[in-house]
């Protein structure tokens, strides 16, 4: 064989081998191991089947005698959905040595239910896990003493706690929503079943992650309540329990743990609500009464627990957890119509947010606390201006940082409960931080994170199973 | 014959002293052996009270992928449907679809149980020690999901890479004899 034919033979060769090797490459897939993942590879059960649930069925009368006092915290932040009371009572600014003046301690069953106060009595939406129901708890304001019970049978599971939700009290009615959306109006004074609705029923609403935490509103005579599912929000008459409007919800938003919030702006009252789809201002009264004012879809998060702060200049401000950080936004009227532009919006390391508690709006300030994903100020109490929410006036520093719980004004002190049961007093101020005393509340406490309730200076509380009475007058 | 009994003495010298030197040498060996186990060897380990899930657990092991993995205490999980440990920040779905998944690596796996429970398993040899996951489920929820050191991934480095990098300074040599500082087991409580 001469030296052309092995060099033909090995080009041939190496021809074909590099043919075959080209081809082999084209057919390769390095993704063939891949594993696509998709959804529904967690197997998720279909959902509960809505119980039946005869909704006011139990009730028991233990006490009738109880001491009348003079003044109200009807609802979810108060009389004026601010968070600030106005009472002229004057409250401790400290402890010095002593304890706090713990009036009554009862235990409930594990939630973050708060409390509403109406002229010496306590109202508490509790879940009984022993009996499975929801149960209202009336209480004496002054010595705890058990009046009556008004419930319902219910099986639910622990999900972070099970209640949620505090009530709203008029001078004629109670009106209560539980853990899976069951609404229930009372006779104020004689704990009477009036009505009842059962929303996730009736509107095939989707009960929140971690169960309901809307706080219901009782509005001229009218219960409002944001219901997701087939109708966004209804009215229902107070007395009667016939539904007054229902705003269409032809974008399936969904029902969210935010509360729907009055506010009056342009001339016109409105109900602001935050569902999981779209912040929405409705019409409250007039030929539109139910009607969609304005919305906006910028503001859509999986999870919303803090309620919307309406500034009276038309300023509104949103935050939500899980990432979703905070938004200011504003009205604006022209001839009747609305219209809502996006000043801000941005993470939670980056302005204002907070994850459950809907912030304070006091002397032209917003105040909150941080949640954990807010970078550097991680859980601390902060102060901004609400023409710029990501800037911050103060901070309350690394050595002061709180978690989840409430905080609210009373008498010019702001009180602030940690996780854990620890009371702060703080001088509010838009300069800085200044506490003025702290102490322990509730031994071994957690997950104190229902908001506060006060009433001629005494001030409810709670962790997740024990609810508290403090004397703060002076 | 005096050289004889001589040159027998100088075997018997040398017999001996090689039978000394092993002995010597065993029992030095078996000294050592039984010091190594009545003494206690230190290793490195995470106290995920102090780790702040800086991600740099995940790029400086010299280990690749890393020694450092996520861990699950069962016993401190909420079972939540929507886990800040499981799903990215404000994900589009409550599912198990990649868009939604916050680990780069799929190594959490998700499981229904019951209404409303879900349960949330580590595939440790997918997991890279990035501390994501840790992250959100220490954000958001009951911090179940933490970062340990595996011992039989981990060389022991006499200075472990990461440790020297740690901006939370929660790496720390540990008796071997508790070689994991597993949480929902001990508490940051220095009273417990
Ligand atoms: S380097 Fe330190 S802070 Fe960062 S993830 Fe590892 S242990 Fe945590
Ligand atoms: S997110 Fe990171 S630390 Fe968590 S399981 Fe996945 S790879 Fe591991
Ligand atoms: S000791 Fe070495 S192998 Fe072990 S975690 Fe540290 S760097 Fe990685």
């Amino acid at each position: 064989m001469d030296s052309k034919q092995i060099i033909k033979i090995v080009s041939y060769s190496l021809g074909i081998i590099s043919l075959v090797f080209f081809f082999w490459w084209l057919n390769a897939n390095p993704t063939r191991d891949f594993e696509i993942l998709e959804e529904g590879a967690d197997n998720r059960g279909a959902g509960l089947e809505a119980q039946e649930v005869e909704i006011g069925e139990y009730f028991e009368q233990f006490a009738t005698g109880y001491t009348e006092l003079s003044e109200t915290w009807p609802r979810f932040r108060g009389e004026d959905f601010d968070n600030i009371s106005k009472s002229p009572v004057k409250l401790i600014d400290n402890f010095g040595n002593d304890s706090p003046r713990i009036l009554w301690t009862k235990e409930l069953g594990e939630g973050h239910s708060g409390a509403a106060i109406y002229e010496g009595l306590v109202y508490i939406l509790d879940y009984n896990e022993e009996e499975r129901a929801d149960i209202l708890r009336c209480y004496s304001l002054l010595d705890g003493k058990e009046m009556w019970v008004r419930g319902y049978n219910l099986n639910i599971k622990r999900n972070h706690g099970m209640s949620r939700t505090i009530p709203a009290i008029t001078e004629d009615y109670i009106l209560t929503m539980g853990p899976m959306c069951h609404v229930m109006c009372l006779d104020r004074e004689t704990g009477d079943f009036l009505w009842g609705l059962d929303v996730a029923r009736e509107y095939e609403s989707e009960v929140p992650l971690w169960y309901t935490g809307q706080c219901p509103l009782i509005d001229e005579g009218k219960a409002i309540i944001a219901t997701g599912g087939n109708a966004l929000m209804v009215a229902v008459d107070m007395e009667t329990g016939e539904k007054l409007w229902e705003t269409p919800n032809p974008e399936g938003w969904k029902m969210s743990h935010s509360s729907v919030m009055p506010y009056t702006f342009g001339g016109r009252k409105m109900y602001v609500y935050s569902a999981i789809g779209a912040l929405v201002g409705i019409a409250s009264d007039g030929d539109d009464a139910g009607e969609i004012l304005w919305q906006t879809t910028v503001w859509n998060h999986s999870v919303v627990a803090a309620s919307p702060v309406c500034i009276p200049d038309g300023k509104i401000f949103m935050t939500a957890g899980y990432g979703a950080g905070g938004m200011l936004a504003e009205l604006t009227e022209n001839n009747g119509n609305y219209s809502i532009e996006i000043i801000t919006k941005y993470a939670p390391r980056e302005g204002l947010a907070s994850e459950q508690q809907t912030p304070l709006y006091w002397n032209g300030h917003l105040f909150g606390i941080l949640p954990k994903d807010g970078g550097p100020g991680r859980n601390q109490l902060v102060c901004v201006h609400p023409d710029n929410p990501q800037e911050m006036v103060w901070t309350s520093g690394s050595e002061n940082r709180f978690g989840l719980g409430p905080y609210f004004i009373a008498d010019g002190k702001m009180f602030i409960l940690n996780d854990d049961g620890t009371l702060f007093i703080a001088r509010p101020s838009t300069e800085r931080y200044i506490e003025m005393d702290k102490v322990k509340v509730i031994e071994n406490g957690h997950d104190a994170w229902a908001p506060f309730a006060i009433a001629n200076g005494y001030l409810i509380m709670r962790d997740a199973t024990n609810v508290v009475c403090i004397d703060l007058n002076i | 014959m005096e050289n004889n009994s001589k040159s027998k003495n100088r075997r018997e010298f040398i017999q001996s002293g090689v039978r000394l030197s092993l002995a010597l040498a065993l029992g030095g060996v078996g000294g050592l052996a039984l010091s190594k186990v009545i003494e206690d060897d230190w290793v490195w380990q995470i106290d995920p009270f102090e780790c702040t899930q800086c991600g740099r657990c995940a790029t400086d092991c010299v280990m690749s992928p890393s020694a450092v993995k996520c861990v699950h205490a069962y016993d401190l999980c909420g079972y939540c449907d929507l886990c800040g440990g499981y799903l990215k920040p404000d994900a589009n779905a409550l599912s198990t679809a990649a868009e939604n998944q916050l680990c780069p690596t799929a190594a959490i796996e998700r499981k229904f149980i019951e209404e409303p429970y879900f349960e949330y398993h580590i595939i440790e040899d997918l997991c890279i020690g990035c501390a994501k996951c840790v992250k959100g489920c220490t954000s958001f929820g009951n911090g179940s999901l933490h970062l340990q050191i595996i011992h039989d991934i981990c060389l022991n480095c006499n200075e472990c890479s990461i440790a020297r990098v740690c901006p939370s300074d929660a790496i720390k040599r540990v008796p071997a004899s508790e070689a994991y500082k597993v949480k929902g087991d001990f508490t940051n409580n220095p009273e417990s």
